[in-house]
């Protein structure tokens, strides 16, 4: 038995910071705002939250009182949702991405840096002077800058478990400075047009950096340049992406540029204006060839071709449906949009003014839903079109909540025009007259991209009453999430939406039949409505050209893990693996073997690299085990253990599950217990049946979709990597990464540095200069220190019961 | 009208009827946990699960439509290992016992708890009756018996157990203060326990064995000795009622024992064992006998503004509670007896 409670305190401390007419005075400025009814609870504890830090059981008092909400309904909705804290947090928060693709990186080791240097032990989360609170998410959606962490909104990639004090101590440091967006008001007729990546993970990457050296520049050279920042370019591995393009329409691009890099980047494309301005350059460029070597580093010595060689190889294989125009859209400008084709397809849809023809030519297509299922979504829209009744609505399903998935999030902030439009098409086609974006509460920049652009269709006329002059109205409002990954499923979605607990029932009724508020309700996922334009602009058969079999058109996925070039990309549904693997994402990292790939996060599976020339489509994955899911695609190689992979997304759909039906609740914790007790070396090989059991009462016994899927991880790993399971069994983790399992040693190699003695946070390793150094067992928490600093690579993990049998 | 199968019956179902009504009116039985008629559904607790013999889905009847053309398993070899396999998790997390130790192991099946109940509530004559009833043998067995009920006696673990056997044999010496042959108490009501499914608690750490206490009703005066009713009863009133007041009266016991489980007594752990007590109706909560089904959550829906109980936290790790902005003594005020009565396990009762 567990003697460890998995219960958290979720009552508020004693401790209260605020007054009670002050905290009365927030929420009734709040309620006045929002409305009082009972759909509005999640809305007002968001807003509240905001304002108070934490949610005091004085506030939630309160809010009973002057709105409808029950004090049984605050308190479910509440705790049901990650995002509400009934206790205060630190003054800032350390968010530790604990994404698969940060997993497989290593997340376990920051966190423990991390909690060791701030002192938080594992029962608490906010440190002893109240300035930090560690929080672990789900995916911060930088996949690739794993493993990720982010403090207050500043985002750190690439982090060492070496460098918590270092990160900590810089963003005290350094509170960042807010880049002033927009334009220097000049002529239209510009020199050059600078695109710079502005997506989360360019930010993280620090293109923020770059963007303000890029407008010191331009003021100091007085440039005729242009800046415009640009959407998520995918290739999120090498940000930040500087895109240079001259009057004479040649493109330069540049990838991973560094803010002292900027500087001779842009002066090599773009003349200075003024003449002194030009002496100043030239001799400055002059002192700087005789005075140092670093151009011949420096990125405008490496030819184009070079330079550009992966961006290259990372697009051919590439088709951009639904993120049409990446890289030159300006995400916020809806006259951009415009000039590029945007809202034709709605146009000609009111021209027609057929909504049966409109769902017909989606139905021909043979799109389907890009949320993980993929149930036909024409045959959705044709059954909301036929339900009777005067109010529909639809919903956009922005709940992408994977670890190791991040396209929803990044075409909600790069092509917010083209998702509104494809909503309201789809509205049009079924009679809907209110559509609601759901999206994540920890998607801030795609809802605020998504808000602007609302706003804008409806001056445009888009959005509002008689559409383009038709008799077509339409409203769109956006319902931010309070984290929950269920809610990711539909019905769930909706209950979340009418203020309840996020937990799915069953189907049938549709939600197509009775949805939001019992009204016929339409849900699709992001991308799906994004394919949508194109589809009704290229017609049905140019999509269904490509693909293969039942699965039609492009999919997107968040290629991350031990892969050289990860990233975002829109593949034709059949590609292989390998094709995506090799070809676009250059293979894995550090000359490792590709070992497996794991598809569809939490619900997907583990497809070993034997199988990596099957095509990639709907039904062949679910035919290998796994899952499209939302398309989360995280590359393994061969020190990736398998049982850790399985229980990390155990960990996490357990976690996630709604708790309201048996085998998900409670046969999940079952699972998650014996594959804890496998990676500890503690379970019998026949607890491995009783595992695979299991799996299959679970997968067959759950409500919904999350519990149906969570065995996937489990099940493929043990139909591809069962040798592994049962190496674990005898104590042996043949990966070396199960960490009950595993010791590190110093080897012969050592010259005695005492590196590993000043890096070691527990004083494991004694201080012997010049002679072979050795680490206290008793002491060593594994925190991998030593082996990163050693310059020797003298340091060793290795299998603890292994070296007992040779011994 | 849709129709259907179950069983390779063909039946007719109404238009929006669920599975499991069909096949109640076709005289079919399903086991529910959740469901009650009358309560919007909830499909929580997966007992009722039937198989849709086309897809091979395993579809939970209570809620599912009866949809036209559907071909449903209603009593297969998969479908009752489903079912069973739901309970068996429902029971793994279960941490609570329906019979008191002391009288699981009494070699006599002596119903101590009754006894030291009656004893508390100071109706000794009934109490001497109930031991009259137990005789089986000249003098009760008590007196040659090593005492494995007091070794048993939980609350040997907190300080000291109950003196089960002084009391006994003090009662077996004062037998003329009974009622008399029709006073005997009648034992049938109560269930054999040979064969029997009974619950166990798993491990109890010492803080949640101190909840326990909360059922004792005396002023904590110990007797070892028993010398007359007085103090048997003081001593008495320190059981700590391990025993499930549901005990006869519990679905998922009854469903438990149809189905032939046995618990092995390996528990998952959610929170901490606690008992907690309205003090104005008498109710009494043990959330580790709630098998989550929210029926009591449901059934207090439409009810206006009384504030009751409710779902807190997510996941695995999810309760009833009263709300967090109340004491769980202002709750229920009017519905204390109609959440106990639709509790399908001995989670909520009455305080006695």
């Amino acid at each position: 038995m567990n003697k460890e409670f998995e219960n958290t305190e979720t009552r508020s401390c004693n401790c209260q910071p605020v007054n009670t007419a002050e905290i009365n005075s927030v929420i009734d400025e709040v309620v006045e705002f929002t409305g009082r009814g009972k759909d509005k609870v999640i809305l007002i504890l968001q807003e509240v939250q905001k304002k108070l830090n934490y949610l005091p059981s004085d506030a939630l008092k309160h809010i009973c009182r002057v709105t409808e909400i029950t004090p049984g309904q605050i308190s479910g909705v509440s705790t049901f949702y990650s995002q509400f804290r009934h206790i205060p947090a630190g003054k800032h928060t350390v968010k530790i991405c604990s994404g698969t693709a940060c997993h497989v990186k290593g997340s376990q080791l920051i966190s423990d840096a991390f909690r060791r240097v701030l002192k938080i032990n594992d029962t608490v989360s906010t440190s002893p002077d109240n300035l930090f609170s560690i929080e672990e998410v789900a995916c911060l959606g930088c996949c690739t800058l794993a493993p990720v962490v982010q403090i207050d909104g500043k985002t750190y990639g690439h982090v060492k478990p070496t460098q918590a004090e270092d990160i900590l101590t810089d963003f005290l440091r350094s509170k960042e400075k807010a880049v002033a967006d927009g334009d220097k008001a000049v002529a239209d007729d510009f020199d050059a047009e600078v695109r710079i990546g502005l997506g989360s993970c360019c930010v993280a990457g620090g293109s923020k950096d770059v963007l303000s050296r890029l407008m010191e520049i331009r003021e100091r050279y007085d440039l005729n340049l242009r800046l415009k920042p640009v959407g998520c370019v995918g290739v999120c591995n090498q940000t930040p992406l500087l895109e240079i393009v001259t009057k004479d329409d040649i493109h330069s691009r540049y990838t991973n540029v560094k803010r002292d890099q900027v500087e001779e980047i842009i002066l090599k494309h773009v003349p200075p204006g003024s003449l002194n301005k030009k002496i100043r350059y030239k001799i400055n460029d002059l002192a700087d060839t005789f005075l140092s070597d670093h151009m011949l580093k420096s990125p405008v010595n490496i030819p184009a071709e070079q330079r550009e060689k992966y961006l290259n190889n990372f697009t051919r294989k590439q088709i951009h449906l639904a993120t049409l125009n990446s890289g030159i859209l300006t995400p916020d400008s809806i006259d951009e949009y415009m000039l590029l084709g945007g809202f034709d397809a709605l146009k000609r849809t009111i021209i027609s003014a057929n909504p049966a023809i409109v769902t017909e030519i989606i139905t021909q297509s043979g799109l389907r839903g890009r949320g993980g299922a993929g149930f036909l979504t024409g045959r959705k829209w044709s059954i909301s079109a036929s339900v009777q009744g005067n109010t529909k609505y639809v919903v956009c399903n922005g709940d992408e909540g994977d670890p190791g998935a991040f396209m929803d999030r990044m075409l909600l902030e790069s092509f917010p025009y083209r998702i509104i439009e494809g909503m309201v098409i789809a509205a049009y086609a079924t009679g809907a007259s209110e559509g609601i974006f759901y999206i994540r509460a920890e998607y801030p920049l795609a809802v605020t991209r998504v808000r602007n652009a609302l706003k804008q269709c409806y001056e445009k006329r888009f959005l509002g009453k008689n559409i383009l002059n038709s008799n077509f109205s339409f409203d769109a409002r956006i319902f931010e999430g309070a984290g929950a990954f269920v809610c990711g499923e539909e019905t769930a979605l909706i209950a979340s939406l009418e203020g309840k607990r996020g937990t799915p029932r069953i189907r049938p009724p549709y939600p197509a039949v009775k949805g939001f508020m019992n009204k016929p309700t339409l849900v699709n996922n992001v991308e799906t409505l994004a394919l949508v334009p194109w589809i009704i602009n290229n017609g049905a058969e140019a999509f269904s050209s490509i693909g293969r079999d039942k699965s039609k058109g492009t999919k997107v996925f968040a290629l991350a893990g031990k892969i050289a070039r990860g990233g975002l990309i829109e593949v034709p549904m059949g590609i292989t693996i390998r094709e995506i693997i090799e070809n676009i994402g250059e293979g894995v990292t550090e000359d490792r073997i590709f070992k497996a790939v794991q598809i569809g996060g939490p619900s997907g599976g583990c497809i070993p690299a034997s199988m990596a020339d099957t095509p990639i489509d709907y039904e062949e994955l679910t035919r290998m085990g796994a899952m499209m899911g939302s398309g989360g695609l995280v590359v393994l190689d061969d020190t990736d253990c398998m049982v850790d992979v399985a229980k990390y997304f155990l960990t996490f759909t357990h976690k996630q599950s709604c708790g309201k039906c048996t085998f998900c609740r409670i046969g999940t914790k079952h699972m998650l217990n014996i594959i804890t007790r496998l990676s500890e070396g503690k379970a019998a090989t026949d607890e491995i049946d009783e595992l695979e059991r299991l799996c299959y009462s679970v997968k067959n016994g759950s409500l919904c979709g999350l519990g149906k899927t969570a065995p996937n991880p489990v099940i493929t790993g043990l139909k591809y990597f069962r040798e592994e399971y049962e190496a674990h069994a005898l104590g042996i983790c043949p990966a070396k990464k199960c960490r009950e399992l595993i010791k590190y040693v110093i080897t012969d190699n050592c010259t005695g540095c005492t590196k590993c003695f000043q890096e070691c946070p527990v004083n494991a390793i004694g201080f012997k200069p010049y002679e072979k150094h050795e680490i206290d067992q008793n002491l060593c928490t594994k925190c991998d220190n030593c082996r990163i600093i050693c310059p020797e690579n003298a340091v060793e993990i290795v299998n603890i019961n292994a070296e007992d049998q040779n011994k | 009208m849709p129709k259907i199968r179950i069983n390779n019956i063909e039946l007719e179902a109404e238009e929006g009827e669920s599975i499991l009504s069909v096949a109640g009116k076709a005289g079919i039985f399903i086991p529910v946990l959740c469901h009650k008629e009358g309560v919007e559904h909830y499909t929580s607790c997966m007992v009722c699960m039937v198989k849709e013999n086309k897809t091979n889905d395993f579809l939970p009847s209570c809620s599912s439509l009866a949809l036209d053309g559907l071909d449903i398993d209603a009593s297969g070899e998969d479908v009752i290992s489903m079912r069973k396999k739901a309970v068996e998790l429902l029971i793994s997390e279960h941490r609570a016992e329906c019979e008191a130790p002391c009288r699981i192991v009494c070699p006599a099946g002596y119903n101590i708890p009754l006894m030291n109940r009656l004893l508390a509530s100071g109706e000794y004559r009934k109490a001497v009756d109930l031991i009259i009833s137990e005789l089986d043998a000249p003098e009760i067995r008590c007196k040659t018996c090593a005492g494995y009920c007091e070794n048993a006696c939980r609350r040997k673990k907190i300080d000291r157990q109950i003196s089960i056997r002084n009391i006994r044999i003090f009662i077996s010496q004062n037998l003329y203060y009974g009622g008399g042959p029709d006073h005997f108490i009648d034992q049938t009501e109560y269930r054999d326990l040979k064969n029997q499914f009974s619950s166990r608690p798993g491990k109890l750490d010492s803080n949640e064995l101190q909840e326990w206490l909360k059922e004792c009703t005396g002023t904590s005066m110990r007797f070892e000795s028993i010398e007359n009713f007085e103090s048997a009863g003081e001593e008495a009133r320190n059981c700590m009622h391990c025993d499930c007041r549901a005990s006869e009266d519990c679905r998922l016991r009854d469903i438990a024992q149809a189905m032939g489980i046995k618990d092995k007594g390996r528990k998952v752990v959610n929170m901490p064992v606690t008992k907690k007590i309205n003090h104005k109706t008498g109710l009494i909560f043990e959330h580790a006998k709630c098998i989550k089904c929210g029926l009591c959550v449901r059934v207090c829906e439409d009810s206006g503004n009384e504030p009751a109980l409710c779902f807190i936290n997510r996941g695995f790790i999810s309760v009833i509670s009263e709300p967090l902005t109340m004491e769980f003594d202002d709750i229920l005020a009017t519905q204390t007896d109609t959440c106990i009565n639709i509790c399908p396990t001995g989670a909520l009762s009455r305080f006695k």
